[in-house]
């Protein structure tokens, strides 16, 4: 018996049908435009916000493995990289604590890690905004970067 | 090789199949957020600056669902071969996504195949291995039809009218 296309096409649009229905009505769905890294009560800004908020000195951590932030940063960021939070976090511990705003940043689209620093701060009563599509947000919009482990 | 032809290894094959599908959608259905989160550490469907985020979540939805789909379907026998193409394809779909992964080094930790939360397996040989496996079942449900009268009938040439 030969294949039929036709079913092939159903079943696909079936599939659809039932995943679009159950994201819509189970109460488990995802937001289909919404970055599932996301989650209730993050706060995230523009890179042209940050770029403001850099420029009146506040405080931006780079969540990405030390080795990307040596390579290159967002100048005076501190390195706070979520594969290494709690020996990082107690060194930079007091500055955290004096700092009125954090931006926590990292290679974007696909990381999670901004989002799990800037959570992980919270819980420790710091609060903290994500750099929302982070690393190529920022460069792809012209901002400064710096090169090397230094500030 | 007769025996791939007999239809209780058809029909064994074919259920297995399907059972393994319909498993591996239901903790996907019943968390598609974490299901999403896999998703993107492949880099394949996104999110990026060129496609957002749309596509990863909208793969995310409705993945699992053709899973359970063509599970039921090689389970219950409709529409078998279709089911059946259409796993080889998504079959071949996950060796090319786990190979891109494994060339570019990039590190999924959690395969996303069975289960979504706690451990799962890492994209690697392993993975390509019985991938590798569930696609020779799914070809052989595509392309070995079993024996039966009607076939058989058709084979032979018509009688002369």
């Amino acid at each position: 018996m030969p294949i039929r296309v036709r079913r092939i096409a159903l079943i696909l649009l079936a599939a659809t049908g039932f995943g679009l229905a159950w994201n819509s009505f189970s109460g488990r769905g995802v937001a289909l435009g919404r970055n599932a890294y996301v989650r209730e009560g993050d706060e995230e800004i523009k890179a042209a916000e940050a770029k403001a908020l850099l420029d009146k000195g506040t405080l931006f951590l780079d969540a990405r493995p030390v080795a990307f932030y040596e390579m290159s940063h967002i100048p005076g960021a501190l390195p706070l990289p979520e594969d290494d939070f709690d020996k990082a976090f107690a060194r930079i511990e007091p500055r955290l604590r004096s700092s009125l705003d954090i931006v926590v940043y990292c290679s974007g689209f696909g990381c999670e890690a901004s989002h799990l620093v800037a959570r992980k701060l919270k819980e420790r009563g710091i609060p903290a905004v994500v750099l929302s599509e982070g690393w190529p947000a920022w460069t792809e919009a012209g901002y400064p970067t710096k090169e090397g482990a230094q500030p | 090789m007769r025996w791939l032809r007999h239809p209780a290894v058809y029909w064994v094959v074919s259920i297995g199949l399907g059972a393994v599908f319909i498993y591996a959608s239901l903790d996907k259905i019943a968390h598609p957020l974490d299901f999403a989160r896999i998703v993107y550490r492949y880099r394949l469907a996104g999110p990026s600056a060129a496609l957002g985020v749309v596509p990863a979540n909208a793969f995310a939805v409705i993945l699992p669902w053709l899973e359970a789909v063509i599970g039921v379907l090689l389970v219950t026998g409709l529409w078998r071969r279709e089911a059946a193409a259409i796993t080889a394809a998504l079959l071949v779909m996950f060796l090319v996504a786990v190979g891109y992964v494994m060339v570019q080094g990039i590190d999924v930790e959690h395969c996303g195949c069975f289960t979504v939360g706690g451990e799962g397996r890492s994209a690697g040989w392993t993975l390509i291995a019985s991938d590798l496996g569930l696609l020779a079942a799914a070809l052989y449900v595509l392309l070995v039809p079993p024996r039966t009268v009607a076939s058989v009938s058709a084979a032979e040439p018509l009688p002369a009218a």
